[in-house]
């Protein structure tokens, strides 16, 4: 997250205890570093009544108490925020690097071959490209603190399954429209899983319970089935 | 000195908090007691803090059996509640004598009862809260024969004569009908759906079946999203609702995943979201607009109610001596049993 001037940014009520900060400058990194550090500087800030923030590719919820502050209020502390933003500048943190082990298709990615048909490219041409490139962590969404990423390289946006399934299994690497995303347990999901890597990514034994942050960076390095049961019961941790 | 509290029937039940409001900045939703309220009342009347952990009912009958004394308080969806074969208050702090067993049954106009217990109940904690969340697997849900360990025991008051009704707090009750009435505010993508979002005003929904701690589905007219572009993932605040397919509104609750694709049509207040919590399955909903500062008056008169139930139950308990060990052995003969 380098440094750089704020986006400007829209306020949208969203009901008695929540508030949506959207960024809307032409440049999507800008938007997302401007949530995102405005979302850190809520938490060190601490404001009274301020529950706490997710931020996620160009907007952060604000969610609050609404018998120790209101909307408003809130409005005019993100206002506040973000001008200190610009004047400060959070220091940035040096990505930290995962490497996660992948199993494709077959039962661990049961919509490898329809994503491919869909591309009109190979099964192996899906996993070269999902393969190839760095991510970006740009958010922990649902479920669990999943790492939200920017999709791979693919000619067309995924769409979601027309069937939603009841249960994606945990370390269900999957993607939908230009998104990438690994599950961290077990859940429902609509979104279409290539892999499963054997790497535990949850542990509600630890705060926090996810080893990664936003602004970490993450690949995918195909292994054939046999390794799974190898990294089965193992963490994922950075890459020192 | 603590005492243990053995679950005989469990139905559906845990033990939760008002929930984990650090959870949704790691992507863990709030989760919680549904109504707030009522759980904050529950606590109040049984003399704790308004986040102290307490048991959840949820629609079935219940029963645990005491080895010490206790204070308890049940609230929220009106239920037969008996101590020691006795019928007991809802609403009002209630003395458990040690052996008894304290039933909660035949829950009626409302979906889920909190009973908490004076000094609370020892449960572990995920970022601060004892809340279960289903998904990451965390919680304590209770079993028969769980044993819970109550954190303080408080001697038995009781009325002498004929077992009357020794409290009377007045707190005002929540009334759970079949036909409730939903407050919302505008949503942050009201204008996605055009002149269709009137719709939600003008019809009554159905509550369904497949309805959970994570959100409501709703039959009924359907408002319908006028463009189709892919939304990226974004925050989504309890009480979203969003219509997710062609078949059901959607209202998010407190097990909500924090981040979705929809858009928000609008948000129910935080005290409508209390009385969605109560919903059963076959209830309507009929839907009406508000303004965010108008729900947040209405949220705050509540909680204002509940500030003087606390006031009202500190002197009344501090009349009683209760929380005060030696003042109470002085008490104990008088009471007698």
């Amino acid at each position: 997250m380098s440094p750089m001037t704020a986006a400007t940014v829209e306020l949208h009520e969203s009901g008695d205890a929540a508030l949506r900060v959207v960024a809307v400058s032409d440049d999507s990194e800008r938007n997302w570093s401007t949530v995102h550090r405005l979302a850190q500087w809520l938490e060190f800030a601490g404001a009274e009544g301020v529950h706490g923030a997710v931020p996620t590719y160009d907007s952060v919820l604000v969610e609050f108490d609404p018998c120790a502050t209101s909307a408003r209020q809130v409005g005019a502390y993100v206002r506040m925020g973000l001008r200190q933003l610009d004047s400060d500048g959070i220091p940035a943190r040096i990505p930290r690097e995962f490497d996660v082990p992948v199993v494709y298709g077959g039962p661990y990615g049961p919509d490898l071959e329809s994503v491919a048909a869909q591309q009109q490219l190979s099964p192996e041409g899906i996993i070269a490209l999902h393969s190839a490139k760095t991510y970006v962590i740009r958010c922990l969404g649902a479920p669990a603190g999943s790492p939200m990423m920017d999709g791979p390289d693919f000619p067309f946006p995924v769409p979601r399954l027309k069937d939603p399934r009841l249960s994606v299994p945990a370390g269900a690497v999957a993607v939908a429209g230009r998104q990438a995303v690994i599950a961290p347990a077990t859940a429902p999901g609509g979104w279409c899983v290539i892999g499963q890597t054997p790497l535990g990514l949850l542990n509600i034994a630890t705060e926090p319970l996810v080893p990664y942050l936003p602004g970490d960076v993450l690949r995918f390095r195909p292994i054939p089935a046999e390794e799974f049961s190898v990294y089965a019961g193992q963490e994922l941790r950075a890459v020192q | 000195m603590n005492s243990t509290l053995t679950i005989l029937q469990p139905g559906n039940s845990v033990v939760t908090d008002l929930g984990r409001v650090r959870g949704p900045q790691y992507g863990l939703p709030v989760n919680g007691a549904l109504d707030q309220f009522s759980a904050r009342a529950a606590n109040i009347l049984a003399g704790n803090d308004d986040n102290a952990a307490l048991i959840e009912i949820t629609a079935l009958d219940f029963r645990l059996q005491t080895d010490a004394d206790l204070l308890v308080s049940v609230t929220g969806a009106a239920v037969t509640l008996t101590v020691g074969g006795r019928e007991c208050q809802q609403w009002e702090p209630v003395s458990v004598r040690a052996g008894e067993i304290l039933a909660i049954r035949g829950m009626t106009g409302g979906l889920r009862t909190y009973l908490a217990i004076r000094g609370s109940v020892s449960a572990p904690l995920l970022l601060g809260s004892c809340a279960p969340d289903t998904v990451v697997g965390f919680g304590l849900r209770l079993l028969e024969g769980t044993r819970l360990t109550a954190l303080t025991s408080t001697g038995p008051i009781r009325q002498p004569y004929f077992d009357l009704p020794l409290f009377r707090l007045g707190l005002e009750r929540p009334q759970f009908g079949t036909e409730l009435v939903v407050e919302v505010t505008d949503g942050p993508d009201i204008e996605e759906f055009g002149g269709s979002a009137e719709l939600l005003f003008n019809s009554s929904y159905t509550i369904s079946a497949r309805s959970n701690h994570i959100g409501l589905r709703l039959g009924g007219e359907l408002p319908e999203r006028m463009s189709s572009t892919e939304l990226l993932s974004r925050g989504v605040p309890v009480g979203a609702i969003e219509v997710p397919s062609r078949d059901e509104l959607l209202v998010l609750h407190r097990g909500r995943g924090v981040t979705a694709g929809y858009p928000v049509l609008a948000v129910v207040t935080s005290q409508s979201l209390d009385l969605l919590a109560q919903a059963r399955p076959g209830h309507t909903v009929t839907f009406r607009k508000t303004s965010v500062a108008a729900a947040t008056a209405a949220h705050r008169a509540s909680m204002h109610r509940l500030e003087s139930l606390r006031r009202a139950v500190a002197t009344v308990f501090g009349l009683l001596g209760i929380g005060e060990p030696a003042h109470w052995t002085d008490l104990a003969p008088a009471i007698g049993s």
